[in-house]
């Protein structure tokens, strides 16, 4: 069910006809159908079958490893080892735009000699059969010696710890600086001080990374896979030693990215060992291989001291944030960023004084996952809030509002939001949604719960990011559009070709889309970082407008009337005032054809391109622009057992403009199902780094039994910087719907767990130790709770 | 990967007996088709039992239920008269594993998997359920209660299949409930299973049994808990004191899902809740039958 606020029309006289529509995505029916080829649904004559033998220990040396049993093994036609690959390396970065690379992040394609997580590849594997590679893989005999390893950010910064990353297992810290901490501590009444921790979670994509390799006769290395992110074509380059012209990455609808697409996953196994054997070959991997496969949510432990005054206005704030980036660099330094410039929340502060460090550990690597550093922060802040709101006895709600940014305020880092902040309106509406509070009898308890947040949408501003998209309209007068996107089952094609239509004055059914191919589609530049929409979609926007504009000014003169007196729509351009007089697009584009007209555009969209914030006070701008909105749940407890059921759910954010609400209130379901896994059942448990819980019988997303019907409101400011004023929704609508929940189950109990998951036997052992403390003035149960 | 082995088919239950001291028997095979892949299991020889006749039907009269080897998890659930002939399995076969698990799963099968946390066995145990063990040579009658010697071990010969099991059907008189904890409502693996079955006379309990999943190597009867019930009457003392004891009973482990002290707290608050529900959902004046 979606509420809609009335447009807020910036723009005199825009009538949009496409946007803003529920339309049927242009990517439904092919999946409802099952017609969608997949990654994994590719297969090529004399295809060979690609496996990764990894790692049972995470911290070890490989003393030796032989793989000729392997090797003479009829039907196997490689196995690669560090020995085959002397001297190559794979990037961890951000697969940069400009040709930049952190340096020394790289790590080891194969393990050499220092095995640093579980799973960390051996060797790699080309055979006939899957049979005949999963054979060589049992044939591949190897010796391991364990060596102590670092398994807490604690111990890893210990004086003796072992070293994972030189020189002091610290591989990211950023630190923010603003106002006078000490000035704002001293003018507040009281200071409140909490220490939240989160978990390692898995993105749990339907879709395990698949691919298909070959080399083409011009020796190029084609990778028809599954990712997020076609132009890391350049880092399998760098890795295998070609020029960057000789791979070529092509994507395919992809099955669930949520960042753990981000990173290269099977793309470079696949370039390595079709380059070796010069055959086909396809790389699947397993459920249990993609646990094992891709970098994790980052466990964050996170500390808020705060100072308020009596009347609840925010005077000081000192966040310490440290998060375990496991063993491999990847994208931590940037998580971490996120978190820290997240850190105060949507709040306005004056006096801000943040730390934050990421920590090498031998535990599996933490990189990209929707919310991105973010989310963790908005666990922390929303959570500090209802505590500073129980503390000083004040309403929670009532507390936001006092201390919500309003637009034209400035972040921590002195960045001024110049679009519009909705919180409070977003807030308000959420809590409305929620409707009559539901009755229940003890030893049952209700609680309501909302959090609030800032999220950013596209890329750090510094990394200089940009998009291209090639428009083009055929002599029939139908519509193609190619851009390099990936789409990640958030309607992001579906979304370029609405956006296309409404320029050009079609339907959605005239339109077509190639897309997410590095050798030839328009590079967009990674669906990553709630950038898809705001950059793709403004170079789709751009390259339409340029073409609309020509083509009104030839209708203009064959309908011999001014450019400014002609529309287009429904497959016509035609006279504002005289909508009789017209000319089909088919007979525009085919008399255009004939005379010449270029009816094709290449454009690029830039976001703004800023300086690095400063070193030492983080001051300066670091992102395009914020998404701001609500979750608002409702919970009931049973305090006898610690279950948690959720009852409610409500998501309202500003979107800014929905280019399909559709796909706009897919991605609020989706984020609501997913922060409530966060929050209550997903954890990834490792023991001495090694994953005990590599299966879904152990890994517990929500199932249709868990979840409530979720409902979504949708507030269009139209301020945003992405196309006809659209901000971002692909990781805002996870970010608030885990503090949400865990408010709400504090609200219920009157007590808090301060670490996710909320597990029932965690909110039981909080309700115990809260009646031992005499806190709960109601006896919850007639004999003790837990014996300890 | 699964690894090679044989797989016979056959459509007649001596056929199929004829094959087992060779061979591991399949029913629906969400253990062990999960097992196999895991390479847990290494079997190089099974026998299908799903074309063997007869052997879903699901018998129920005014005394007795009779269920053969072959019925699914799904079946029990698409059994009208099953929520009245056994209410606690019939609430099990709702939370047990998810939709596609439920459609292949047998309660046999449940059965012989001998899983601590097997959602079916508390409720048929509460129920006083006896199996039937088929070899090619007859059967014999195993009262459930006495087929569990260990930790996944059981009296089922390498020969033998459960073909059937039977109970009575609980009177007017007698509530039989169930409660899965676990860490998700939906398709998880019991944190703890408890089902009870309680008979009212008037003020007094005659009949009680309290049954224990995922709190020890087996699922089982906490039979002292169930003697502070049986011929008492019932007080919330009386019902304190039974939780209490089935607490005592429970010899949990720490695991991935829970800690041995939240199940033991979890086990008498169930049992509590579970007795005093059942308790008030009988009439206090006995209805002769």
């Amino acid at each position: 069910m979606t509420d809609q606020t009335p447009h807020r029309q910036t723009e005199a006289n825009v009538v949009l006809r496409q946007i803003g529509k529920p339309l049927e995505r242009s990517d439904a029916e092919g999946k409802a159908t099952g017609r969608t080829r997949y990654a994994g649904d590719y297969t090529m004559p004399s295809m060979l079958h690609g496996r990764v033998l990894r790692s049972e220990l995470a911290s070890a040396r490989l003393k030796h490893l032989d793989a000729s049993a392997a090797r003479n093994l009829p039907g196997v036609l490689c196995v690669l080892t560090a020995d085959e690959l002397p001297d190559r390396l794979a990037a961890t970065d951000i697969p940069g735009q400009t040709g930049q690379k952190r340096a020394s992040t790289d790590r080891q394609i194969l393990v050499r000699e220092f095995i640093r997580h579980h799973g960390e590849p051996l060797a790699l594997i080309a055979a006939e059969t899957p049979a005949i590679a999963e054979k060589a893989h049992d044939l591949i005999e190897y010796e391991i010696e364990p060596l102590p390893g670092v398994y807490d950010i604690d111990s890893a910064l210990g004086p003796d710890a072992p070293i994972v990353t030189e020189p002091d297992n610290i591989v990211g810290q950023h630190k923010i600086r603003k106002g006078n901490v000490d000035k704002g501590f001293a003018e507040a009444d009281h200071i409140i001080e909490n220490t939240f921790k989160t978990q390692f979670i898995e993105h749990a994509f339907l879709e395990p990374e698949v691919g298909l390799a070959w080399v083409d006769e011009n020796g190029v290395i084609n990778i028809r896979m599954s990712t997020q992110v076609i132009e890391h074509f350049r880092f399998i380059a760098d890795a295998l030693g070609v020029p960057h012209n000789k791979v070529r990455i092509l994507g395919a609808m992809v099955g669930g990215g949520f960042g753990g697409k981000e990173d290269i996953t099977v793309e470079l196994y696949l370039a390595l060992l079709a380059q070796a054997t010069r055959r086909p070959v396809r790389l699947a991997y397993t459920r249990e291989d993609s646990f094992l496969g891709h970098g994790k949510r980052h466990p964050f432990v996170i500390s808020h001291k705060t100072g308020v005054t009596k009347q609840g206005k925010i005077t000081a704030l000192e966040v310490n944030i440290r998060a375990d980036s496991g063993a491999y660099v990847f994208l931590s330094p940037y998580v971490l960023l996120y978190s820290a410039v997240a850190a105060p929340g949507p709040y306005r502060i004056d006096n801000v004084k943040i730390d934050s460090a990421a920590i090498a550990t031998n535990n599996m690597y933490t990189s990209a996952f929707r919310g991105f550093g973010a989310a963790q922060a908005c666990v922390a802040y929303e959570a500090q809030m209802d505590e500073i709101a129980k503390a000083i006895g004040i309403d929670r709600f009532e507390l936001r509002r006092r201390n919500f940014m309003r637009t034209g305020d400035k972040t921590a880092t002195g960045q001024t939001v110049e679009s519009a902040i909705w919180s409070d309106e977003c807030m308000t509406r959420a809590l409305e949604a929620l409707g009559e509070e539901t009755k229940a009898e003890e030893p049952v308890k209700i609680g309501r719960g909302v959090a609030t947040y800032q999220q950013s949408y596209g890329r750090i501003t510094w990394l200089h990011d940009t998009a291209e998209a090639w428009v083009g309209i055929e002599i029939d007068g139908t519509v193609i559009v190619r851009s390099g996107v990936t789409d990640i089952g958030g309607g992001q094609v579906s979304a370029l070709s609405q956006i296309a239509a409404e320029s050009l004055g079609v339907g959605l059914e005239d339109v077509i889309i190639y897309h997410s191919d590095s050798a030839v589609t328009p590079l967009a530049g990674t669906t990553t970082a709630t950038r898809a929409l705001y950059m793709t979609g403004n170079a789709v926007h751009k390259a339409s407008s340029i073409l609309r504009g020509r083509m009104i000014d030839f209708a203009a003169n064959e309908l011999d009337v001014q450019p400014d007196e002609v529309d287009l729509a429904n497959g016509q351009a035609f006279v504002v005032d005289d909508p009789s007089n017209f000319i089909s697009l088919t007979d525009l584009a085919a008399r255009g054809a004939s005379e010449g007209l270029q009816r094709s555009e290449l454009a690029m969209f830039r976001a703004p391109f800023t300086d690095p914030i400063d070193k030492e006070t983080g001051q300066g701008p670091v992102f395009p622009d914020f998404t701001y909105g609500c979750h608002a749940v409702e919970v009931s407890v049973d305090t006898e057992t610690g279950e948690v059921t959720v009852l409610k759910s409500v998501g309202a954010h500003d979107i800014g403009q929905a280019i399909n609400p559709q796909a706009v209130e897919g991605q609020i379901e989706g984020g609501a199902l997913m922060g409530q896994g966060y929050a209550l059942s997903e954890e990834l448990i490792y023991q001495e780094g090694k994953l005990v819980s590599p299966s879904f019988s152990e890994y517990l997303i929500p199932t249709s039994m868990d979840m409530p019907e979720i409902k979504t409101i949708i507030l269009e400011s139209r301020s945003g910087l992405g196309p006809f004023g659209a901000k971002g929704i692909g990781e805002p609508s996870f970010t608030p719907v885990a503090p949400a929940i865990a408010n709400a189950v504090a609200d219920a109990i009157g007590t808090r767990v301060f670490e996710l998951p909320i597990t029932p036997e965690k909110v039981v052992k909080v309700l115990s130790q809260s009646q031992t403390n005499g806190d709960l003035e109601q006896k919850l149960n007639k004999t003790p709770l837990l014996e300890d | 990967m699964l690894s090679e082995f044989d797989l016979e088919m056959p459509s007649d239950l001596q056929a199929s007996l004829s094959s087992l001291p060779y061979a591991t028997p399949l029913g629906g095979g969400t253990n062990l088709l999960v097992d196999l892949r895991a390479r847990r299991e290494k079997s190089k020889r099974l026998v299908w039992l799903g074309n063997i006749q007869a052997f879903r039907e699901i018998k129920i009269n005014a005394q007795q239920v009779s269920i053969g080897g072959g019925t699914t998890l799904s079946d029990i659930l698409h059994s009208p008269a099953m929520a009245e002939a056994a209410p606690s399995l019939f609430n099990a076969a709702r939370v047990f594993g998810g939709q596609m698990v439920r459609n292949r799963a047998t309660v046999a099968g449940n059965i012989c998997s001998g899983s601590p946390a097997a959602d079916t066995v508390p409720p048929l145990l509460s129920l006083d359920a006896t199996i039937c063990l088929t070899n090619a040579e007859g059967c014999r009658s195993v009262p459930l209660d006495q087929f569990y010697t260990g930790f996944k071990t059981n009296l089922r010969r390498q020969d033998e299949l459960i073909t059937g099991l039977s109970w009575l059907v609980p009177n007017s008189n007698t509530a039989n409930l169930f409660y899965k904890l676990a860490r998700r409502k939906g398709d998880a693996i019991s944190v703890v299973g408890v089902a009870v079955t309680v008979t009212r006379e008037g003020d007094r309990c005659t009949h009680a049994r309290i049954a224990l999943g995922s709190v020890g190597p087996t699922v089982f009867r906490a039979k002292d808990a169930e003697a502070i019930l049986a011929g008492g009457l019932l007080s919330e003392k009386l019902i304190n004191d039974a939780a209490q004891k089935a607490m005592e009973q429970s010899k949990p482990i720490d695991d991935l899902r829970a800690s041995a002290n939240y199940r033991r707290h979890s086990v008498r608050v169930l049992t509590r809740r579970l007795i005093t529900q059942a308790w008030h959902s009988l009439p206090e004046k006995t209805a002769h039958t």
